[in-house]
């Protein structure tokens, strides 16, 4: 779809709990958004923190929320606010901890917005925020049934957040082999790990897909967090408001979609000890 | 599926078509069946509308009383209780429940979608327990397996959340039958009354737990006071009992093989006297005069049986649960001398009982085995039966209704003993025991005579 002239391209980050992905794609999407572009975020968490940022503070009730209190009846207005730029906001939710079935709770969630009409003609991205990793189906509804076919996944040079990273590559390529969604890159979102940019460029040609944008960390982000923005509306001359904006360009420029091939447990160790973050066993010596 | 599958035979795939049983459930029919038990289905709706179509309706239009059918209270679980949890609506249920149904016990049966979601329902019923209401919760989902697996599932729930811990002294010639599994053997509520009148007549108490016989919950109550618990199945029930036996210290006596007529009958009464130590003179005054009845009608039965000469079956097989298909299948191998010539069983036995199950096939009669297979794809039922070797006679086929069309291509008489039987009105029709058999008889040759099947 996205091939065609004016199109929608929809778009779903994941990537490991902590990791960045919310404010990454805030960031991005105001980019987007500041460059002309039509975007809706649809926050696919229970915690629904997907855009704080983009509306300058938790300004609107859940999807889920709202279909519990008002049950099916609703207008969709009561769902999805404007944010930074015209951006359209919505959060799908979650139960109560501990209660009921988060991934269905995404299902309804999308289903609610496509039957009030939520995907507009004019819009040009959607971009789906998801929870941590592929833990059951309902968290791949975004990437399931024809909805977002290019994926970013959001990584560091953090052992743990590899791990997740090829996790979610396998359930991309289960859901690739039978259907349109392809992967469009990792993002590093940096910790300032030794070698992060070697690290993370090794790792997604591993998975057949290139490093989209190395993000580098600076405080100015949390501090634009504080004030419930985007660094690009907070601090619109920084160099960090630069970075997104980058980002966001290769994003929209990006023609690179793969299914990933993702590795085995122990080829990732091996590239997580060539680059030091794990020991490797002759290191244990006696 | 098992290595006894022929060569010729098709493979199972990972579909089953034609299944000879309802899903786990299907309990909530085993509540029905205990007199003034009341089921509150936690499930989807038509999940327990589905078990009444294979479980009831569609196996002798057994019908309902009670809180069975449409009188059931069901969460009717939707796509707001999957992604909230379903608790609160539950828990309003129960309490409506308890409100407007006249009941004795109330067994909460839990479905799939309420299992998947995880909702707590032990956190909801047992504030019910606490305030003195009888209710019970059971986790019977249908991934968890057949209305067998679910009916044990429920007993067992029962005994250890109502009737509970006991330390009194045992009552000696009280005993718990565990037998067949209600609605789902088609004959369950004849059979659970000649059982009832075997075990009466050779000078037992019978908890018969279920059926028009049952005293409902006060018998299940009096479980722990039992001498011992009978199990009269290959397996259904074994589980049961020795849960019984470690939680009130009861033994058991299992005898695998349900009685069918006048020799195993009169065997199986003497082994249950001898084991419990009772004074047999009962049994035996019993014994001598249901021999008396039962050989009247064989007399005037021979003069048929031998005359007659034209469509009598000589080959015979049974597609049907493991308790129906070696009951059948003794009977008419050993007594009626038809040659068994498929045994296939239906209801999935765990790996567990399979080998045992397949022994007592191995002395049906003097001379006499046959091979057990366990297969529980229709299809694959009908293909096995198509190429089955009936020899001259006409074959006879004890099945049921999905075994119509293979019975009517191979021009054969078919007899129902199992689930689905959508051709028979059945109420207290009994194919075990002294009087049963005398009524198997009838109908396995009124359908050799040309009276239909």
């Amino acid at each position: 779809m996205y091939l065609m002239a004016k199109k929608l391209r929809q778009i779903a980050i994941y990537g490991k709990g902590g990791i960045g992905k919310s404010t990454t794609t805030q960031n991005l999407t105001a980019g987007l958004a500041e460059s002309g572009k039509k975007v809706m975020v649809v926050g696919c968490d229970p915690k629904a923190d997907s855009t704080r940022l983009l509306l300058g503070g938790l300004a609107q009730r859940t999807v889920l929320d709202t279909l519990r209190d008002q049950g099916e009846d609703i207008s969709l207005d009561l769902i999805m606010k404007d944010g930074y730029k015209n951006t359209k906001c919505v959060e799908s939710g979650g139960p109560e901890p501990g209660v009921g079935c988060a991934g269905r709770g995404i299902i309804t969630a999308i289903g609610l917005l496509e039957r009030l009409g939520a995907y507009t003609k004019n819009l040009d991205y959607v971009f789906y925020d998801v929870l941590g990793d592929v833990v059951c189906g309902g968290f791949a509804m975004p990437i399931r049934e024809g909805k977002a076919k290019e994926i970013y996944i959001v990584a560091s040079g953090e052992m743990m957040a590899l791990y997740a990273a090829n996790n979610i590559a396998r359930g991309i390529e289960r859901y690739a082999t039978q259907g349109e969604v392809r992967l469009g890159g990792i993002i590093c979102n940096s910790r300032n790990v030794d070698r992060e940019n070697d690290l993370l460029r090794a790792f997604a040609k591993e998975l057949g897909t290139d490093l989209t944008y190395f993000i580098p960390r600076d405080n100015i982000v949390q501090r634009a967090e504080i004030r419930k923005k985007t660094v690009i509306e907070y601090k619109p001359d920084a160099q960090q408001a630069d970075e997104y904006r980058a980002l966001a360009k290769k994003i929209a420029e990006n023609k690179k979609f793969v299914i990933p091939k993702p590795m085995t447990q122990e080829r990732l160790e091996e590239i997580l000890t060539e680059f030091g973050l794990m020991e490797s066993s002759d290191e244990y010596a006696i | 599926m098992p290595e006894t599958l022929t060569a010729t035979a098709p493979k199972q795939t990972n579909t089953i078509v034609h299944p000879h049983y309802g899903c786990a459930i299907g309990a909530v029919y085993s509540v029905v069946a205990i007199p003034g038990g009341v089921p509150i289905a936690n499930c989807g709706p038509g999940c327990a509308d589905k078990q009444y179509c294979i479980l009831s309706s569609g196996n002798g239009y057994q019908g309902t009383i009670g809180a069975g059918g449409g009188a059931m209270p069901s969460v009717n679980i939707g796509e707001n209780e999957v992604v909230f949890g379903g608790a609160k609506k539950l828990d309003g249920l129960v309490k409506s429940a308890l409100r407007i149904m006249k009941g004795d016990l109330f067994v909460v049966v839990t479905g799939c979608s309420s299992e998947l979601v995880g909702d707590d329902i032990g956190s909801v019923v047992r504030r019910y327990q606490r305030a003195g209401k009888p209710v019970v919760y059971a986790d019977a989902a249908g991934f968890k397996g057949s209305n067998i697996t679910g009916h044990l599932i429920v007993v067992r729930e029962i005994i250890d959340q109502f009737v509970g811990e006991y330390r009194g002294r045992k009552k000696k010639g009280l005993v718990n039958l565990f037998f067949e599994v209600p609605y789902f053997n088609t004959n369950w509520r004849g059979d659970f009354i000649e059982m009832k009148r075997i075990l009466d007549g050779a000078g037992f108490t019978v908890n018969v737990l279920f059926g028009p016989g049952s005293r409902g919950v006060e018998e299940w109550r009096d479980i722990p006071k039992a001498q011992f618990n009978l199990v009269v199945s290959p397996w259904v029930g074994l589980d049961t009992a020795e849960h019984l036996k470690e939680k009130y210290k009861q033994p058991y006596l299992h005898i695998p093989v349900i009685p069918v007529g006048e020799e195993a009958t009169t065997a199986f009464i003497r082994q249950v006297v001898e084991f419990a130590g009772i004074d047999p003179a009962k049994s035996e005054a019993f014994i001598k005069q249901e021999a008396h009845y039962y050989y009247y009608f064989l007399e005037h039965f021979s003069e048929f049986f031998s005359e007659f000469w034209f469509g009598l079956p000589s080959a015979f097989t049974v597609a049907s649960d493991s308790a129906t298909n070696i009951a059948m299948t003794k009977f008419l191998a050993d007594q009626m001398g038809i040659i068994p010539v498929k045994q296939i069983i239906t209801d999935n036995p765990p790996e567990k009982y399979r080998n045992a199950i397949s022994r007592l096939y191995e002395d049906l009669s003097e001379g006499v085995s046959a091979k057990a297979e366990f297969i529980e794809d229709g299809y694959m039922i009908e293909q096995e039966i198509k190429n089955t070797d009936f020899g001259a006679s006409v074959p006879l086929i004890l099945g049921s209704t999905w075994e119509s069309d293979v019975a009517t291509e191979l021009k054969g008489l078919l007899v129902k003993v199992c689930t689905p039987n959508t051709e028979e009105v059945v109420l207290n029709r009994s194919y075990i025991g002294y009087r049963g058999a005398l009524t198997l008889i009838e109908k396995v040759y009124t359908a050799a005579v040309g009276g239909g099947s």
